[in-house]
């Protein structure tokens, strides 16, 4: 019959694997997609919003910058107290994790607080907490530029 | 006399103004779209209120 194709022409059009790797590319673009979102990170963490911003979430990128700016501004303000490395007790070093996480604006809020903390005073006080929110909100908002770019969130 | 860039802020204002920053901040990191972004940025800016002022009453008695 006319209408059947032969066996053999219909084979032929197939193509054969090519000879590389099959996993190579794949871990190779998982390895530079890893290290691309570990930049990411480390570049959210040292400038709220930058993170975000790279990855072109604009408004992600405008909020995490304008509430850690304000909680910075307002802590060092409040004349929040911002711990340092040689803190005496586990609180002080928690804390400086905590004021560390704001990534550059930790030393804004040194910059700021010119005339050093006052937390005899429950003012003084909310301005420790509300630097210490900065600290952490920031290391939040890295840890999700991070999973974005990992492609793990959306 | 108190610096211009200081601030001296009543518990409650203290309150607010970290219970709008986190919950925008929250809003916009964990949500997508408008809509949504403002309804949980509201709920979320109520319940830290409400809760805020609910850990006070409960611990009222013990000032005194």
């Amino acid at each position: 019959m006319p209408d059947e194709i032969p066996i053999a022409e219909s084979t032929t059009a197939v193509q054969v694997a090519p000879s590389a790797p099959p996993y190579s590319a794949t871990a190779k673009d998982r390895h530079r997609r890893d290290a691309l979102a570990l930049t990411i990170a480390a570049a959210a963490w040292f400038l709220p919003g930058l993170g975000h911003a790279l990855l072109k979430m604009w408004g992600r990128a405008l909020v995490c910058f304008s509430t850690v700016a304000l909680l910075v501004i307002l802590g060092a303000g409040m004349r929040g107290n911002i711990f340092s490395r040689n803190g005496e007790d586990a609180f002080a070093k928690l804390g400086y994790i905590a004021d560390l996480g704001a990534g550059s604006f930790y030393f804004v809020a040194q910059a700021l607080e010119i005339n050093g903390p006052d937390v005899s005073h429950a003012n003084g006080d909310y301005g420790t907490r509300l630097l210490a929110t900065a600290g952490v909100l920031n290391m939040l908002a890295a840890l999700h530029a991070y999973e974005v770019a990992r492609a793990r969130k959306a | 006399m108190m610096p211009a860039h200081e601030f001296k802020l009543s518990h409650f204002q203290a309150m607010v103004i970290f219970a709008l920053l986190i919950s925008i901040a929250f809003g916009f990191l964990s949500r997508r779209g408008a809509y949504q972004r403002a309804r949980y940025i509201l709920w979320s800016f109520i319940l830290f209120l409400i809760i805020g002022v609910g850990i006070g009453w409960v611990m009222y008695p013990f000032s005194h």
